[in-house]
């Protein structure tokens, strides 16, 4: 049935719809520069049409829906790549510090320190009897050993902020699950009451990213608009509305602190985010780094010690220890000896540069120098060990770098395509609202002139 | 319709400025220490080469350090012994003068008080010491080697032992820096000491002065012979000394190849950054100051 006031009401709704997409258009215009926030459009559905007489008459518009323009596969490929890019960053900030240690490109690392040991004792076999030769070679010896001792106690300490670091980023992780969960919650809760959860799943979307720069996830989305939450490997973050935490534990045996869900270890199986690469560079970078530091000033102590010992000193005693020997707390590990090493003698006398017992001779002073040139560890001279330790710590940083740009530059490929997706474009907007403004406008304009019809039809009988 | 692109241009600048940034940094850093290696990971085979290259030159600079103290000790040695040997000669002929018949007790006497004279002189040469060090007792650098003994028949007792040391020049090259003044100034045959007591004692007595002479001349002969050690030694370590600048010089090359940077490559790249901050800096002011709500009409 059509009538002037069916007209009226088409038009009406008309100016309703026309509204409401304007409102989304001013929704767009006001977030254009909201990080995460993604693009609104108006979809605007055909009234059901009704029969007049033997014709289909339409009965307008309704606005269906207020959809967010997400792609939502894009934004787990982002999640994965950030995942990955936070894992890097932070094993490459922390193994930057660990390479700062060996400061060898401006000369200032451990190999001044071992040359100047050797020398010393080059220099003293020109004059084996002399008191300040003698003195520099313990003041030699012990630079070397503090030197030792100060690398290995900065790598400790650089260990245990990371260590720090790990329970810190654990406990964000839990916030970050438990705001997803109550999202989750909150956007079932709008999608059954038939509204639009956009706004929310912004916010969730921010959310998974930012957790996603913590640990790696595996995101699945459910029909019911919830999503649920795995690292790559399983462990439970999200389902539903229920977020399970992580635990940190302190390990008795390395003083660091392990990951738990529910019960079990999952330290070593994180695969992404800044936790993998906090717990990379606990576990692996430094003792990787300290274990070499702690073989090559074991080797060195053994060494010097053994030839000191078959040396004679200034009294003609057999020479004693010139660093304190290293006693294993473990068998087969020599860790603790560069944090641990320091010089045991105490006066000049007990240098042993003489091979006879005669003060005057030099053949163990040489000998001792000559260290320098004979295997001391691992089939290594001291400098070939140390020039490798060198050469491990900057090709790891250098590959993680390497790495680290390329995901970055993937990571910015992906950003921009999700931004050419759900970005708000304003010169859009502004043909949106001049699209709709216009609409809004013919439609009054209908509304005014079925006014006149309607006003016609009225005067039509009234008496003049 | 066209393909939606990013509409946040400045997002695009924005990755291009960082990245610029970045090339900025690490340029502006090579100018700024001169060094194309400034942390271990710019070149990690760098870095470990680098290490090698200090431990030797180290060691380098250690032996060119032991050859001008050595080069010292061994020319006031060199230059002891050629005192002696010049002493030796005047004894020796002292002892010729002698054996001339004409000659009566008293000027016999004044002779062998001249060769007495002359004994002290190479005790005295004997006991040299350098920088502390007695330069002719062995090992025994603190001891005196030779002290006046009337009860011994030379005249003198060598105290120092007859130990040597060696010193290393280069790697896994030692020298011996030292001979000990029992092996300098006498054997089983020949002994200075012994030689000049004999003359002396000759003179006093007259008898075998020609033999006492020869005796002298043998010893003579003996020490010019223990010397030529000294002077081929400081030869050595001229030798080495040269070897070993060279070599010097070869590692500061290489050592520079890899630390430095070439600075004309660095400000290029240096400047290239630069301008593409520039340009990209220009690029973001003009574009995106408009858009199409500019454009509509205001009522």
């Amino acid at each position: 049935m059509s009538s002037l006031f069916g007209t009226m009401s088409v038009a009406l709704q008309s100016m309703l719809a026309q509204q409401s997409a304007l409102e989304v258009v001013a929704n767009n215009v006001a977030n254009a520069n909201t990080p995460g926030y993604s693009r609104e459009v108006a979809n605007f559905e055909e009234s059901p049409p009704v029969l007049n007489g033997n014709t289909m008459v339409g009965t307008g518009v309704t606005m269906a829906s207020v959809e967010s323009v997400r792609d939502n596969i894009l934004n787990l490929r982002i999640d994965q790549e950030t995942s990955q890019q936070s894992n890097l960053n932070s094993y490459v900030g922390s193994m930057n510090q660990v390479q700062a240690l060996f400061n060898e490109t401006q000369g200032t690392g451990l190999q001044t320190y071992l040359t100047n040991f050797f020398n010393s004792f080059q220099s003293l076999a020109t004059d084996p009897t002399s008191s300040p030769l003698r003195q520099a070679t313990i003041t030699a010896g012990q630079d070397l050993a503090g030197a030792f001792s100060q690398t290995s106690q900065n790598l400790t300490t650089i260990q245990q902020g990371l260590d720090q670091s790990v329970v810190q980023t654990t406990q964000q992780v839990n916030q970050l699950t438990s705001q997803i969960a109550n999202l989750n919650q909150q956007i079932q809760e709008v999608s059954n009451s038939g509204d639009a959860p956009g706004a929310l799943e912004d916010q969730r979307d921010q959310a998974l990213t930012n957790l996603s720069k913590l640990i790696d996830t595996a995101v699945v989305y459910s029909n019911d608009g919830t999503v649920s939450v795995t690292t790559d490997n399983g462990t439970a973050l999200v389902a539903g509305n229920q977020s399970d935490a992580l635990t940190t534990q302190l390990n008795n045996t390395t003083g660091m602190h392990e990951v738990f869900s529910q019960g079990s270890d999952i330290t070593s199986s994180i695969a992404g985010g800044q936790l993998q690469g906090l717990i990379n560079a606990r576990d692996n970078g430094i003792p990787s780094t300290q274990s070499s530091l702690d073989d090559l000033a074991a080797g060195l102590i053994s060494a010097v010690n053994k030839q000191q010992n078959t040396g004679y000193n200034s009294n003609g005693a057999s020479g004693s220890d010139f660093f304190a020997p290293f006693t294993p707390s473990t068998p087969d590990s020599n860790a603790g000896a560069a944090a641990s090493m320091s010089v045991a003698i105490t006066s000049t006398d007990q240098i042993a540069a003489s091979s006879n017992g005669t003060a005057g001779d030099n053949g163990n002073a040489t000998a001792l120098a000559n260290l320098q040139n004979v295997p001391v560890v691992s089939g290594q001279t001291a400098g070939d060990y140390y020039s490798n330790l060198i050469s491990q710590v900057g090709n790891d940083v250098s590959n993680a770098t390497s790495e680290q740009e390329a995901v970055g530059l993937v990571l910015q490929q992906l950003t921009n395509q999700q931004a050419s997706i759900s970005g708000v474009s304003l010169d859009e907007e502004a043909t949106n609202l001049v699209m709709y403004q216009r609409a809004y406008e013919a439609a009054a304009r209908v509304i005014s002139t079925v006014d006149e019809l309607t006003s016609t039809t009225i005067n039509m009988f009234t008496p003049s | 319709m066209g393909i939606r692109v990013n509409p946040d241009v400045y997002s695009v600048i924005l990755n291009g400025l960082q990245l610029n940034t970045q090339q900025q940094d690490q340029a502006l850093q090579q100018v700024s220490t001169g060094q194309k290696l400034n942390s271990l990971s710019d070149d990690p085979v760098g870095a470990a080469a680098l290490v090698n290259l200090r431990m030797q030159s180290g060691a380098n600079t250690q032996f060119l350090q032991n050859i001008t103290t050595m080069t010292g000790s061994l020319n006031v040695a060199n230059s002891a012994l050629s005192s002696v040997v010049e002493a030796l000669t005047t004894a020796q002929s002292v002892g010729v003068e002698g054996t001339d018949a004409t000659l009566n007790d008293s000027n016999r006497q004044a002779l062998a008080q001249q060769i007495q004279g002359i004994q002290q002189q190479i005790l005295g040469l004997a006991n040299t010491s350098y920088n502390g060090q007695y330069l002719f007792s062995g090992t025994a650098t603190t001891t005196q080697p030779y002290i006046e003994d009337a009860n011994s028949a030379s005249g003198v007792t060598y105290k120092g032992n007859s130990n040597t040391n060696s010193v290393e020049i280069s790697e896994g090259q030692a020298m011996p820096i030292n001979l000990p003044g029992s092996q300098i100034f006498g054997n089983a045959t020949n002994n200075v000491f012994q030689s000049l007591q004999d003359l002396s004692t000759a003179l006093s007595t007259n008898t075998n002065i020609s033999a006492a002479a020869t005796e002298v001349q043998n010893a003579l002969n003996y020490v010019s012979t223990q010397q030529t050690f000294y002077g081929n030694s400081v030869d050595r370590l001229n030798n080495a000394q040269v070897f070993l600048t060279q070599e010097q010089t070869q590692l500061t090359t290489t050592e520079s190849t890899t630390l430095d940077v070439n600075m004309a490559t660095a400000v290029t790249d240096l400047t290239q950054a630069e301008t593409t901050q520039q340009a990209l800096v220009q690029a973001g002011a003009q574009v995106s100051q408009v858009n199409l709500f500019t454009y509509l009409p205001t009522q």
